[in-house]
């Protein structure tokens, strides 16, 4: 529950930073927009937390490539958040929480990085400059996992315990509303379905085919 | 070796038996234990064959599994990856392989895409293989599997690449060969063979320790039975050939499938186990038992032989001993050997000798001598003359014996006494010693019998010493002052001619002895007629035994009358025998033998018996008759009559004074001494007695007074002759007068007409009886004749 709570909290600051980020682009605030809630399921129609949903304008980015940051800390061999969406171009900080050092490492294509045996918050933030999923481990913990979804859209959060994430201020037009989900099968975590906004709150869903209800993969003993 | 009946025999027969027994018994129980031994050893090594093969693998796999893992792990290697760097990612695998041996090492993408490999070999089911088992890989960080490769079966590791997801697979594998099965020989003893299948169900062997001939044959006897293998690695339930036959012998096996590849090809390992080679070691054993049972048997065989000797031996010895001891040696004395209980017995045998020797020695004295005189006695003379006939036997030579019997001694011994008789017979022993020729036997046969054996002599010259032995007692030998003059009757018999045997020839003798003494003192050769007689007379003795027994024996009576007044008095109790065939016979032709035989004996006893039964048959019909019964010589003699005869009259309850006993003078003569206290014993008991026949001997009144006597009974010959010769009519009146002045009764026998009546009752004798009055009748008769009788009116 702790866990959740930490998730939700954590989902409510990005989905606070993107909010702040796209007034902060100086969209025209006259500009019709709405809300969107996504619920996501699996299979059998349980919630599924920490999946990744993002709307892509299909009109284009209108990416601002500002400045933004994120964190992901380690707190008792375990990276906090599980699940991180950011906008490209963000940079995330690693501070390490425990008494012991961790070496946080991606050999993820879409960022590649090694962070060898660092205590406290001495890792430099790295910067995620490409559109991708991003798994990060920790070469002194093998059960550490954490997940950072990049995306090219201001419009984007992750599900709570609900299953439910709600993005907000989506301006009129056609979208390519995405889910990505880790606990998918690796080449096909990546959901999507048109999506048309049209002034009003609009709703959509995602059934992921998962069973929700069993634990992640986690890497073994 | 000795008979089975000996006691040697029979203890080694037991040692051995109890021996053989006992090792039969253990032989077949470890002979049994080590087969069932041998048997469950090689299930037992077959049955850990299994796991043991397992886990070796398992170690293998294990020691892979973390090798490929630790290579799965590294950063760097991870790196590489990442960053596709092909030829890091094969040098690394290189490596590794090289390191821990591996037969192939590769890496595979998540794709199934084989990324970099060790072998430029294709493929083929591996990539398959790998994929299969991906999941298990997946949730296990590692699993294992065997797979087939080229051809030939190998064990796979597969263990994820995570970063930190997984990203691909490191795969290594080792080959299930030849070399393996090496090291699972090398811990488990078993053969092991890997198989993989060939096209047309056939199997192919793919490295085993057998050599490639027995290889072959695995292959083919598997090609025979290999439907029943098709068992998955997992459901790893070990198959069991029925029997495997190769140039070693026979092998038990267990299969056990190892993987079902892809394409249909299968690989099985069979583990064996050498069924001669397993057991060696217990037929070794079972070798080494046989060795000792039969050492055993034959040191305990040995050793009962020994004991048994040492038991049996000085038995054997003291058997010896014994069988001579019986066979009459008793000089040789015992061997005294050994200090246990045969020597007790040996020691006791030897004490038995000498006392048997002894006894012998006496024995032989007492049974072959007479202790009076010392000359040989019946038996040994007995022997003597045996063997002088055996010695005669058919060399013509003739032998003779003179038996004697000495006339008078009887009166002597009774007059003079016994140690007087004693002595006289040993005088008449040395007297007959002195006389007969020294080569000549004397013995004395026993009483007053003496007996004389003569070798090679003729009958002339027996009879010439029986003339001289009779001349040399007729000298009178003086013995305490008394001159005694006695004789003898001498029997002779001599072989052949009289007998062949010493039993007969001695018979003969005695008979004619008894010849010789009835003639007076001479010698008589004994002659086959006399026999005759003898004969006869053994007849007629067991028909008057048999006849007494039958009741052929009738008692007759003749009444005895006052002749005074005519009144009947009482009868003479006579005997008559109804012979069943030759019909009635009369006293004097049995009586004189009876006498001469004893038989008058139970005679007298039965005619007593009878007179009792009579007396109390007529007493109870108020008749009162005094019987008259006759008693012979012997009679007298026997001193029991005066018992006898008291029982009978308490048993039929008559009294002694309804009975008169007759007596003849001469029966007193025989034995005077004897016949009175028989005589006195008698009349005490109030029987009275009467003299028989008086007349016919030569006592004299005087004597007759000194007896015990109440009537007197003038022989018939006076009284029949009476009447026409004055002078036995004098005899008779004097007889009559003297006994009436002694006070005895008088009765006349033989009264046969009343004019003998009238005289006689003139005379003043008291009774008669003769056939005037009646002739003697059947008993039952008497008492018609009673009832008939008129005495005759007498005038005087």
């Amino acid at each position: 529950m702790n866990r959740i709570r930490r998730c939700c909290r954590g989902c409510r600051i990005a989905v606070g930073l993107a909010s702040v980020g796209a007034v902060l682009a100086g969209f025209p605030m006259q500009a019709l927009c709405a809300d969107l809630t996504v619920q996501v399921h699996d299979a059998k129609g349980a919630p599924v937390e920490d999946a990744v949903v993002f709307a892509e304008p299909l009109a284009g980015a209108t990416s601002q490539k500002t400045a933004h940051t994120a964190e992901i800390a380690q707190l008792k061999r375990t990276f906090i958040p599980l699940v991180t969406v950011v906008r490209v171009g963000t940079e995330i900080s690693f501070p390490n929480n425990d008494p012991f050092k961790h070496h946080v490492y991606s050999f993820s294509p879409a960022k590649t990085f090694d962070l060898p045996l660092y205590s406290g918050k001495s890792a430099p933030p790295q910067l995620f400059d490409k559109v991708g999923t991003v798994v990060l481990g920790c070469n002194i913990h093998d059960k550490m996992i954490a997940y950072v979804q990049v995306v090219d859209t201001p419009y984007f959060g992750k599900t709570d315990a609900q299953g439910t994430v709600r993005l907000e201020g989506l301006p009129n037009g056609k979208y390519e509303l995405k889910t990505w989900y880790y606990g998918l099968p690796s080449r096909k975590q990546t959901l999507s379905q048109p999506l048309v906004m049209q002034d009003a709150e609009s709703t959509a869903s995602f059934s992921l085919d998962v069973v929700r209800t069993l634990p992640p993969p986690l890497p073994g003993h | 070796m000795p008979s089975f009946g000996t006691l040697e025999s029979r203890i080694v027969t037991l040692f051995l038996a109890l021996i053989l027994a006992g090792q039969g018994v253990a032989f077949f129980v470890i002979r049994n234990g080590i087969t069932t031994n041998e048997q469950a050893a090689v299930r037992d090594q077959l049955e850990l064959g299994v796991p043991l093969f397992r886990r070796l693998l398992e170690e293998k796999t294990q020691s892979y599994t973390g090798n490929a893992r630790t290579v799965a792990k590294d950063y760097g290697f991870r790196q590489a990856i990442a960053s596709h760097d092909r030829e890091t990612i094969e040098a690394v695998l290189v490596n590794t392989q090289e390191r821990i041996g591996a037969s192939l090492a590769l890496y595979i993408a998540l794709d199934g895409q084989i990324v970099a490999s060790t072998t430029k070999q294709a493929p083929g089911s591996l990539e398959q293989s790998i994929l299969n088992l991906q999941d298990a890989a997946e949730r296990d960080d590692g699993t294992a599997g065997v797979t087939l490769f080229s051809g030939h079966p190998y064990q796979i590791v597969v263990v994820p690449v995570r970063a930190p997801i997984t990203i691909g697979y490191v795969a290594m594998a080792f080959a299930l060969d030849k070399q393996l099965a090496a090291e699972m020989r090398e811990l488990s003893m078993l053969d092991v063979s890997f198989l993989v299948s060939m096209e047309g169900n056939r199997w192919a062997v793919d490295g085993s320790t057998l050599d490639a001939e027995d290889a072959q044959k695995l292959a083919d006897q598997l090609t025979m039975g290999g439907e029943k293998i098709n068992g998955k690695a997992e459901d790893a339930r070990p198959l069991e050939l029925q029997s495997l036959q190769l140039s070693r012998g026979e092998y038990s096996t267990r299969v056990l499938a190892l993987a079902d590849g892809g394409d249909s090809q299968r690989a099985i390992v069979v583990l064996q186990r050498s069924i001669d080679e397993a057991i060696a070691p217990y037929r070794q054993l079972q070798l080494r038992l046989i060795v000792i049972t039969a050492v055993v048997t034959v040191i305990a065989s040995m050793f009962s032989f020994f004991a048994a000797r040492r038991i049996a031996s000085p038995l054997r010895d003291l058997t010896a001993v014994a069988k001579r001891l019986g066979d009459g040696d008793f000089q040789s004395p015992v061997e005294i050997k050994g200090h246990d209980e045969i020597r007790k017995l040996s020691v006791a045998f030897e004490s038995m000798r000498g006392g048997i020797a002894r006894h012998e020695q006496e024995i032989r004295h007492l049974a072959y001598s007479d202790p009076l005189t010392d000359l040989p006695n019946r038996a040994r003379f007995a022997q003597l003359l045996q063997n002088a006939i055996q010695q005669s036997a058919g060399k013509t030579r003739t032998c003779f014996i003179l038996m004697m019997d000495l006339n008078r001694f009887k009166n002597v011994n009774d007059i003079l006494g016994h140690s007087f008789g004693d002595h006289l017979l040993r005088l008449v022993a040395q007297r007959l010693v002195d006389t007969v020729i020294h080569q000549f036997v004397v013995a004395r046969l026993g009483g007053d019998e003496f007996a004389v054996l003569m070798l090679d002599t003729s009958e002339d010259e027996a009879l010439e010493m029986a003339r001289r032995i009779l001349m040399a007692l007729e000298v009178p030998m003086t013995l305490e002052e008394q001159s005694v003059d006695i004789g003898a009757g001498i029997g002779i018999a001599g072989y052949p001619f009289h007998g062949t045997d010493a039993r007969s020839l001695m018979s003969h003798a005695e008979e004619a002895m008894y010849v010789a003494k009835r003639g007076g003192n001479e010698a008589v050769v004994y002659d086959p007629a006399q026999d005759k007689g003898s004969e006869q007379n053994l007849s007629l003795l067991s028909e008057m035994r048999r006849g007494l027994e039958r009741g052929e024996f009738k008692m007759y009576a003749q009444p005895k009358l006052s002749l005074k007044t005519g009144e009947f008095v009482g009868f003479e109790a006579l005997v008559r025998w109804q012979h069943p065939t030759r019909g009635l016979v009369f006293p004097d032709q049995f009586i004189p033998f009876s006498e001469k035989t004893g038989f008058i004996r139970p005679l007298t006893r039965w005619v007593l018996e009878q007179s009792t039964k009579v007396s109390k048959a007529l007493s109870d019909k108020g008749i009162s008759a005094k019987i008259s019964v006759n008693l012979s010589t012997r009679d007298l003699l026997d001193q029991h009559l005066p018992d006898l005869f008291l029982a009978l009259m308490e048993k039929h309850g008559v009294s002694a004074g309804s009975f008169c006993l007759e007596i003849t003078e001469s029966s007193i003569m025989d034995d005077p001494v004897r016949a009175l206290a028989t005589l006195e014993r008698l009349h005490a008991t109030g029987v009275e007695l009467s003299i028989d026949d008086f007349g016919t001997g030569y006592s004299s009144l005087a004597y007759l007074k000194s007896l015990p006597v109440d009537e007197l009974k003038i022989d018939k010959s006076f009284v029949l002759k009476m009447e026409s010769d004055a002078s036995d009519a004098k005899i008779v009146r004097s007889t009559i007068d003297l006994a009436h002045n002694l006070g005895l009764r008088v009765v006349a026998e033989g009264v046969e007409t009343e004019k003998a009546w009238a005289l006689l009752a003139r005379m003043g004798c008291d009774q008669g009886q003769g056939y005037f009055m009646s002739r003697p009748i059947p008993v039952p008769q008497l008492e018609p004749w009673l009832a008939a009788w008129n005495p005759p009116v007498l005038t005087a």
